[in-house]
């Protein structure tokens, strides 16, 4: 299996668009940049899908990056490595 | 909890919010859980329209002759609790024809969210709207389930037709069903309050550590328990579906799956836990949203309410809330034990789920 790419405390942008990738990834997220707070590694699921996705990893975003406004809310989303691009 | 079900009596007294959550569950299941799973195996030549006409006709030649009676007069109460009870025989039934019971039908839960609509707004099935006075929404529902009850039991009765299901697999999975008990997410968040190792464990290890209470871990995914504290309150959603460590927790009051509480409380979440449940966060706590994308399922565990120092592990599990688990309330606290908890539960206690 591959290594993680990524660390916690990483800061990480997610693609925009990625057509082979899995579905997973919600649309508000997508080209938005947050920060890795939990590594999960490869999680087998056969119940929910097949085969195996790759390395997930929780990324923090802030509320007012994706939806404006003053907000120091926070949202964490799970995403998977196929989605994440170095900032 | 929400604001127009908490009031502390012991019978039903906010009709409205009772016959919404009905007609809220009802169409969920419906739409994401039942009909789907039709059109799947419809594509795929597993179970035709055909097989489902004949199988309504056999089941209507056996059932010529019963004749319904006629209906005695019933209060409003009644009819609503009725249909609680029909929903939850539509919800149950549902789980007994669900994708892993039928023989040798290859089908995971993502075939499901994509043939469903989770992905693309093309394949969603459309929800019925409700509107009106109460009285006309109440026989709306009695009609609704007892359609959606015609299909459902079609359904079932051609997938034996066709050698999918046995009957008595069928009758061995309903036992189980009603046996099960009720939701174990109160234990667990009692034992983690009383016990700072099983907590940590807890927190570390997931499903794995609740095998120590004697609870079966469930199947789905990893359990990702966070932890409400001084300075961060945690919020749990699922936007592309309705993720939720149901095995494990029982399922989600009926605004979980709900597309208003999705959109709201990632773009608001402050305001949002406001408006829906009455539950004030302070200026100085960060909400964290929690967004079950993948393989994580999450539980929220909420803080231990004040002054309940000397109780008993089994008291203080009757603290626990579904909203609490979920992060949009707090357990209840000690005074509040009684009389709120009855009239919460019709509302938003665990179903019984399909997958």
């Amino acid at each position: 299996m591959v290594n993680d790419r990524f660390r916690v405390g990483n800061r990480v942008k997610v693609k925009r668009e990625n057509p082979q990738g899995n579905p997973r990834t919600p649309a508000y997220v997508r080209g938005k940049e947050g920060v890795i707070t939990a590594v999960h590694g490869v999680i087998d699921n056969p119940r929910d899908h097949r085969g195996l996705y790759p390395p997930l990893y929780t990324v923090a975003f802030l509320v007012q990056d994706l939806f404006g406004g003053t907000s120091s809310d926070k949202l964490w989303v799970d995403i998977h490595e196929e989605w994440l691009e170095s900032e | 909890m929400l604001k127009n079900v908490d009031e502390a009596k012991s019978h039903m007294h906010d009709y409205e919010a009772h016959v919404r959550a009905v007609e809220e569950d009802l169409e969920y299941y419906r739409t994401k859980r039942f009909e789907s799973r039709i059109i799947y195996l419809a594509r795929r030549g597993i179970v035709t329209f055909h097989d489902l006409l004949k199988a309504h006709s056999s089941l209507q030649r056996k059932r010529e002759g019963s004749g319904r009676g006629r209906k005695a007069k019933v209060t409003m109460e009644k009819r609503i609790r009725a249909l609680e009870d029909s929903l939850d025989d539509y919800v149950k039934g549902i789980a007994l024809v669900s994708a892993d019971g039928i023989k040798g039908v290859d089908m995971v839960i993502e075939d499901n969210r994509k043939e469903r609509g989770d992905y693309d707004d093309f394949f969603r099935i459309k929800k019925k709207e409700h509107g009106g006075s109460l009285q006309g929404r109440v026989r709306k529902l009695e009609e609704d389930l007892r359609d959606y009850q015609l299909l459902l039991d079609a359904f079932t009765e051609a997938l034996i037709q066709r050698g999918l299901l046995r009957r008595p697999d069928l009758e061995r999975k309903r036992k189980v069903l009603h046996a099960r008990g009720g939701w174990s997410g109160a234990r667990i968040v009692a034992r983690a309050w009383v016990d700072p190792e099983f907590k940590s464990s807890l927190i570390e290890r997931g499903r794995e550590a609740v095998r120590e209470l004697g609870i079966p871990p469930g199947r789905t995914g990893k359990l990702g328990v966070v932890e409400n504290t001084d300075s961060v309150h945690n919020v749990i959603v699922c936007t592309l579906c309705s993720c939720y460590p149901y095995d494990l927790l029982g399922d989600t009051p009926w605004w979980y799956k709900q597309d208003s509480y999705k959109k709201r409380i990632i773009q608001n979440p402050r305001e949002t836990i406001r408006d829906m449940f009455g539950l004030n966060v302070p200026a100085s706590m960060e909400i964290r949203v929690h967004d079950s994308t993948s393989d994580v399922r999450y539980m929220v565990l909420p803080r231990r309410p004040p002054g309940t120092d000397g109780m008993t592990e089994d008291e203080l599990a009757k603290l626990v809330t579904v909203e609490s688990l979920i992060g949009a309330g707090q357990c209840l606290q000690p005074s509040e034990l009684g009389a709120v908890r009855k009239t919460q539960q019709p509302v938003a206690a665990p179903r019984t789920r399909p997958d």
